[in-house]
């Protein structure tokens, strides 16, 4: 088939915010609004994390508190790769008879691939293989935790400020023909939302207040900085030693200079993602829980739906002013072929998709009456016509397009209870439109 | 931090902070002690071979829309894992950001995100809030330019120069170009232009970070005057040892020590109007109202990712120090102290903490954030540049005093 290895060949138009052309394999159907859906006119969402090595899940609280990474796994901090623990034997005193020293297993942390170790950091050896290795703190953490409690402190009284001054204005101390005169009620109470940041420092400490006031000191300013070592200026630089951008940018709070300062951190987890209609807002796809698992619980993509143009052989058109016959395979229900380039107007009839007539194979055929003309063959559902392409241009690539109207019948069970007591459910008559390009002029 | 404030203090879950760099973008939460990721903002495409960038103010909207698009969608989806409909976003961004860009911004992130409220927060005033004080002048050592602010905005008084770690990486490439050679399994000393027709941007950074420094005053005193040796006797100082940079693997790049730090002196050169980063503090004191500039001098800061090299804090110092002196400020200043502050932070991510000390005041947060409501109302977002926005209310206190007649008909609202 054509379009298997190259799925640019039929491209389907999708109405979404904009008009993109995709090819069916990357296009969901939303069996609820009977449309195409594409990647950008659906809603991601994040469903579940896991560790990309050790391919364990993380229910979302824990990822949260975790800051996504997982509990087990590091990655080197000079290539990025994952690091593997290794246990050696260390002599070490035994605890009853400071005389004798028995072996003692040690792990420590080594990459396989750049032969970066934990003891290059200076990281002490543990005497347990998971559950010891600790990131380092970030210094400055209590600081900024100070600053953030200060400065709530003052949101808090902005916040009561604000609901003060929404009550009193509803308080009728304007006398009404005033406000209607001007139009000020209204415009004062509303609430200015986006309003440029005005300084929060208007709200200055010195109110009294009776809860408990949280003070910090400002920061105090240097009168001078640490210049360069004198020997900085004549000192070679030894490359292996300092860091580059990449490593340096990894841990934005240290962000260090020099390589033995180069800490491991946990690695970063990965997500499954669920796509939603944004009209009806019905899950699209949605994964199954277990990372290894590469299965779907919900997957509505748009191959699924059997309805689909292959171009089964297109000989090279030329430029003669005969048209050329090519021979398409369409896939699907009762189909209609409209507005196009000399095609077959009559309605081509296809029966429906039968899974287990794939496998037999002296299936009877149909009673269908085909017109030679039109169509090439026929199989279970499938079905191949022709269409006669006529060049418009001397030169180029030669695209077709045509609209593909179809009947569709919706499987999906219908949630309120039809009154009229209907068993099947109605067909609708579905229309895409279909580009295909059937490659350059051969002259 | 308190264990139960992961949980969601009050049910409301911690806002997104995005610091939107011209080469480098931070994001993370509110609340936190420093960003998740610092990732180079740009995006690969299946197209083009090289990563287009992010920040662009020249493309058509479109264009900016989608790459847009995909940035903040590579921004949740890998790095942040969350979903963007839950949390608010606080946008730490340059005042100077043209309004196009902000208003494609605010488009990706309502529109297509669907993110309950989004906050522009200028990047000087967040980097005072790391420090717990009144106000400052702040420096903005960037990529692509060079900006001073004060916080409680003296707006009049910023300044701009269009010189940061890109022209230095111009600079870097075009002195490589010139001197250096390089050695690869084919041949040694072969001319840099022969090999790499256009090093990436990452292995320029790289190699500046590695390799570069400032020097201190006298010795680039020195180096400035070798370099345009007008009389031919100006004697440049001992170069500092050469490099031997790997690329690659297979090739060195042989670095010339007399590149390491001249590269950085281009940004303390005065140009034709005696404009270098320094000159750009001391101008922003003599605009300021007399009475602020003994304060403001005595609490500078300077954040962003230039001012990392090492050096150059202290040579920026000694810099205004001296200028100072000349006759030109002298009379128009009459402090001399200057002082410098340390933010808890890494000067690249100072502004990114503060919007994330911002993002984490979750009782204001959503008063002065644009809510999704109020955009699809207007479909804009208000701009301190743009006059058709009401003012807040916290200027007119309760019926004193009717909003003027003029605001009226500029105004949107009914």
């Amino acid at each position: 088939m054509a379009t298997l290895l190259q799925p640019e060949k039929v491209l389907y138009l999708v109405r979404g915010e904009k008009k993109i052309r995709v090819p069916l394999s990357q296009l969901y159907f939303c069996r609820y609004c009977s449309e195409l859906r594409s990647l950008e006119c659906v809603s991601h969402e994040v469903d579940s994390h896991f560790c990309p090595s050790c391919l364990e899940n993380m229910p979302s609280a824990e990822a949260k508190l975790k800051k996504n990474r997982c509990a087990n796994c590091f990655d080197c901090p000079c290539c990025m790769h994952t690091l593997s623990t290794r246990a050696t034997n260390i002599p070490a005193p035994l605890p009853d008879d400071p005389t004798k020293t028995t072996m003692k297993k040690a792990y420590y942390l080594a990459c396989g691939f750049c032969r970066w170790t934990s003891r290059d950091v200076g990281m002490a050896d543990k005497s347990v293989a998971s559950g010891g290795w600790q990131e380092p703190e970030n210094p400055h953490t209590q600081r900024i935790n100070k600053l953030i409690e200060y400065y709530q402190q003052l949101a808090q009284r902005e916040k009561l400020e604000r609901d003060r001054k929404k009550l009193a204005r509803r308080r009728p101390f304007m006398p009404q023909a005033f406000s209607e005169k001007y139009g000020l009620g209204t415009r004062l109470q509303r609430q200015r939302s986006g309003a440029p940041i005005s300084a929060l420092y208007g709200l200055s400490l010195k109110e009294g207040e009776d809860q408990k006031e949280i003070t910090i000191e400002p920061a105090q300013a240097l009168d001078e900085v640490e210049p360069l070592p004198e020997d900085y200026y004549t000192r070679p630089v030894n490359l292996p030693e300092v860091t580059t951008l990449r490593q340096r940018l990894l841990q934005p709070d240290f962000q260090p200079a020099g390589a033995s300062q180069l800490h491991p951190r946990h690695k970063h987890l990965l997500m499954k993602r669920s796509l939603r209609c944004r009209k009806c807002e019905h899950n699209l796809s949605k994964p199954e829980f277990n990372p290894t698992s590469i299965k779907f619980k919900i997957q509505l993509v748009a191959t699924k739906s059997k309805f689909g143009v292959n171009i089964n052989t297109a000989p090279k058109a030329t430029t003669h002013s005969f048209p050329r016959q090519t021979l398409f395979t369409l896939s699907g229900l009762t189909i209609t072929v409209l507005q196009c380039v000399l095609v077959p107007s009559k309605e081509l009839v296809l029966s429906g998709k039968d899974a287990a007539a794939e496998y037999d194979e002296l299936a009877e055929p149909q009673g269908f009456q085909d017109d030679p003309d039109v169509v090439a063959f026929r199989k279970s559902n499938k079905i191949g016509f022709f269409i006669k392409v006529v060049p418009q241009r001397e030169e180029g690539d030669v695209t077709v397009a045509f609209k593909l109207r179809h009947d569709f019948r919706n499987l999906a069970a219908p949630i309120r209870p039809t009154e009229e007591g209907e068993a099947t459910s109605e067909a609708i008559w579905l229309t895409h439109h279909v580009e295909l390009s059937l490659g350059p002029l051969a002259t | 931090m308190p264990l139960f404030e992961g949980l969601g203090s009050g049910g409301e879950k911690t806002a997104v902070v995005v610091d939107l760099g011209a080469a480098y973008t931070k994001c993370g939460f509110a609340g936190e002690t420093g960003p998740r990721f610092i990732i180079p903002s740009e995006i690969k495409r299946a197209g083009s071979p090289e990563a287009v960038r992010v920040v662009q103010y020249n493309i058509n909207t479109e264009e900016l829309y989608s790459i847009l698009k995909e940035f903040v969608h590579l921004l949740y989806f890998r790095h942040l894992l969350v979903n963007p409909r839950d949390r608010r976003v606080v946008i730490v961004e340059s005042v100077l950001c043209p309004s196009h860009f902000r208003e494609t911004l605010s488009r990706v992130f309502f529109k297509h995100f669907e993110v309950p409220s989004v906050l522009f927060a200028p990047s000087h005033l967040m980097s005072v809030m790391t420090l717990g004080i009144q106000s400052a002048l702040v420096m903005d050592c960037g990529y692509t330019e060079t900006l001073i602010y004060e916080g409680v905005p003296i707006l009049s008084a910023w300044e701009a120069l269009p010189m940061g770690g890109k022209a230095i990486h111009r600079e870097l490439h075009s002195l490589l170009s010139e001197q250096c050679t390089l050695d690869t399994d084919s041949g040694t000393g072969l001319s840099l232009r022969t090999v790499i027709s256009n090093p990436t941007h990452t292995s320029q950074h790289t190699i500046c970070l590695r390799t570069c420094f400032v020097s201190d005053l006298q010795r680039g005193m020195k180096i400035q005057e070798a370099r345009f040796n007008l009389d031919g006797s100006a004697e440049r100082p001992a170069p500092p040892p050469d490099v031997e940079y790997p690329l690659d693997g297979q090739k060195i790049l042989h670095v010339k020590g007399a590149i390491r730090d001249s590269v950085a002196e281009m940004l303390f050169e005065q140009d034709n109007e005696e404009k270098s980063i320094a000159t750009l503090l001391l101008d922003t004191l003599v605009k300021c109202p007399i009475d602020t500039r003994k304060v403001l001098s005595e609490n500078l800061v300077i954040i962003g990712g230039t001012s990392m090299l090492p050096g150059f804090l202290h040579r920026l110092l000694s810099e205004i120090r001296s200028l100072v002196e000349k006759p030109k400020y002298r009379d128009a200043l009459a402090t001399k102290s200057f002082r410098i502050h340390s933010p808890p932070a890494k000067p690249n991510c100072t502004a990114w903490l503060g919007g994330a000390i911002f993002g984490a005041l979750q009782d204001i947060l959503g008063s002065r954030s644009v809510s999704r409501d109020y955009y699809s109302e207007t479909g804009r977002i208000p701009d301190w540049c743009c006059l058709s926005t009401p003012l807040p209310d916290s200027v007119y206190e309760a019926g004193k005093m009717p909003p003027p007649l003029m605001k009226r008909a500029f105004s949107t609202e009914k």
